[in-house]
């Protein structure tokens, strides 16, 4: 065993001897970094339109409209109010849907993450959940719940939430035990721990699941919306389809994706990088 | 209010779940910690030690005989080895919560982030922190809850020797406002000279205690203090 020669006594003080002030935080990343980092996304979309515009040239066919036809058609939806109007439905439905199978998500994640015993019991509804087609829920939830709000909800919920929560189970089996332990030993309530622990501590888990789980929401309601309902971005595209408007059916698809890309974008990344912020100033 | 802390005939057993291998960390193990007494548990690697701690902390329970607490569960503070914070969430949030979950006013968080010298780092995250200030807010953590019982479980052990004895004069300042009943696991004998008013030397397996000293200096203790030199070379000869 070390001897080794403490300080003395006097050296330490409470509340003196302080640590030296936190350095200045760096500059907020720039202006310029910030308006240049989509340029490679916005270069892939040009190649795509120029290629796709070329080929509708070439071919010369109906079923290939050119892009100014495309615009048109985008350009009516938007003036006429369809497209705000029935995008915000659909909206509406994937957002209720999410949020339901989040909840229900974080509960079935959180307990499959910390029980064995509860992971072998719900397991395999996950597992049914993620390798069930997404068409088939959303046929089963028409013929069950026909035009009702209820629907479009429970499909979004049903096809969002196997990968939610399987994302979710594996984040809080990476959990460190130590912090769970502290938790017991500081009382934190249950709420305390699922907003200062287990949320945050799942953060990257959590949004994989989230992706995955709106990606999955955006394919099926919208088969819900061409199967059993009368509005919404699907039912617009049936529309479209029935009366054989090419153009029309890639103005919603178009535009659809634009949303997706706002959502993706504008709302989920935004909000990782803040949930993750705590990592960034680390590096540091 | 003032508990006394006795584990009474504790028997421990751990079974490696791929192997099967059990080992029996205590067999019918008892000790006693006055009311604010500082109990000093030192021993080599596979001792006990720490589950000792995780006995009286109730992260653990005993197979048999009893962890009494004076009746209800005390109020606990504790310092592990690793401070065991939210690194996505600030030093002041960090110790706020314990706070608040222990029912104590939050107005208490400012000055004891004061006492031990964080306050500039109240609105950082741990993150940023040096290992020695990452244990700061995990000791300003411990005492804000008011603490009936304070668990120290290798507290210093992971930093290094110049920044572990300025944490020491500083718990022990702290101590001095508010002494509780307490319990110190380390494998440094001199810091348990230092800190403890009994040290306890755990050998063996099942774990005995097989070495006992009251440390009967006054504190502030000096660690310049030749005694504690005396108590502390009484100790290593029993470790080994």
């Amino acid at each position: 065993m070390t001897v080794t020669h403490p300080v003395g006594a006097e050296e330490v003080v409470l509340g003196g001897g302080r640590s030296p002030a936190p350095p200045d935080r760096p500059p907020a990343t720039g202006t310029a970094a910030r308006l240049t980092r989509p340029l490679p996304a916005l270069l892939l979309v040009g190649l795509l339109a120029a290629g796709w515009q070329l080929m509708a040239h070439t071919s010369d066919s109906a079923l290939i409209p050119g892009l100014g036809d495309i615009a048109r058609n985008l350009a009516d939806i938007t003036t006429s109010g369809a497209l705000g109007e029935n995008v915000r439905v659909t909206l509406t439905r994937v957002t209720l849907g999410f949020a339901a199978a989040f909840v229900v998500s974080v509960a079935a994640g959180i307990a499959m993450g910390r029980s064995e015993w509860l992971r072998r019991f719900l397991e395999p509804a996950v597992l049914i959940g993620l390798a069930t087609p997404g068409l088939v829920k959303a046929l089963l939830c028409v013929i069950w719940f026909g035009v009702s709000l209820v629907n479009p909800v429970l499909t979004v919920a049903l096809a969002a939430a196997p990968a939610l929560t399987i994302n979710i189970a594996q984040g809080v089996r990476a959990v460190d035990p130590a912090l769970g332990e502290m938790a017991h030993v500081y009382r934190l309530d249950a709420l305390t721990r699922l907003r200062y622990l287990w949320l945050p501590a799942i953060v990257p888990d959590l949004f994989t699941g989230a992706r995955l789980g709106i990606a999955m929401a955006w394919k099926v309601i919208v088969l819900v919306e061409i199967f059993g309902l009368a509005d919404g971005v699907g039912y617009q595209l049936n529309l479209e389809f029935s009366q054989h408007n090419v153009a029309g059916v890639l103005a919603w698809t178009v535009a659809f994706a634009l949303v997706m890309a706002a959502i993706e974008y504008g709302l989920l990344q935004t909000l990782e990088r803040r949930a993750v912020r705590w990592r960034r100033v680390a590096l540091r | 209010m003032s508990t006394r802390i006795s584990l009474d005939g504790v028997d421990k057993t751990f079974t490696n779940r791929r192997t099967g291998e059990r080992q029996q960390i205590f067999r019918d193990f008892s000790l006693t910690l006055a009311p604010d007494e500082l109990v000093a548990v030192v021993g080599g690697s596979g001792t006990g030690k720490t589950t000792l701690m995780h006995l009286i902390a109730g992260l653990e329970r005993p197979d048999r005989g009893t962890v009494s607490t004076g009746g209800t569960r005390p109020r606990l503070g504790m310092v592990f080895q690793q401070p065991r914070l939210l690194d996505w969430t600030s030093v002041e949030t960090n110790v706020r919560l314990a706070a608040t979950a222990a029912g104590i006013d939050t107005t208490e968080v400012a000055p004891i982030l004061d006492a031990v010298g964080l306050t500039e780092y109240a609105r950082s995250y741990p993150s940023v922190l040096s290992g020695g200030q990452r244990q700061r807010v995990a000791v300003a953590r411990a005492f804000v809850v008011r603490p009936e019982v304070l668990l120290l479980d290798e507290p210093f052990s992971a930093l290094d020797e110049l920044t572990a004895r300025r944490l020491r004069l500083l718990l022990q300042q702290l101590w001095l406002r508010t002494p509780r009943t307490g319990l110190l696991v380390t494998h440094n004998a001199l810091e348990a000279a230092f800190l403890a008013d009994r040290v306890v030397v755990l050998g063996g397996r099942p774990a005995e205690v097989v070495g006992e000293y009251r440390i009967d200096r006054p504190r502030p203790r000096s660690p310049e203090d030749p005694e504690l030199f005396d108590v502390h070379r009484r100790i290593v000869a029993a470790l080994t």
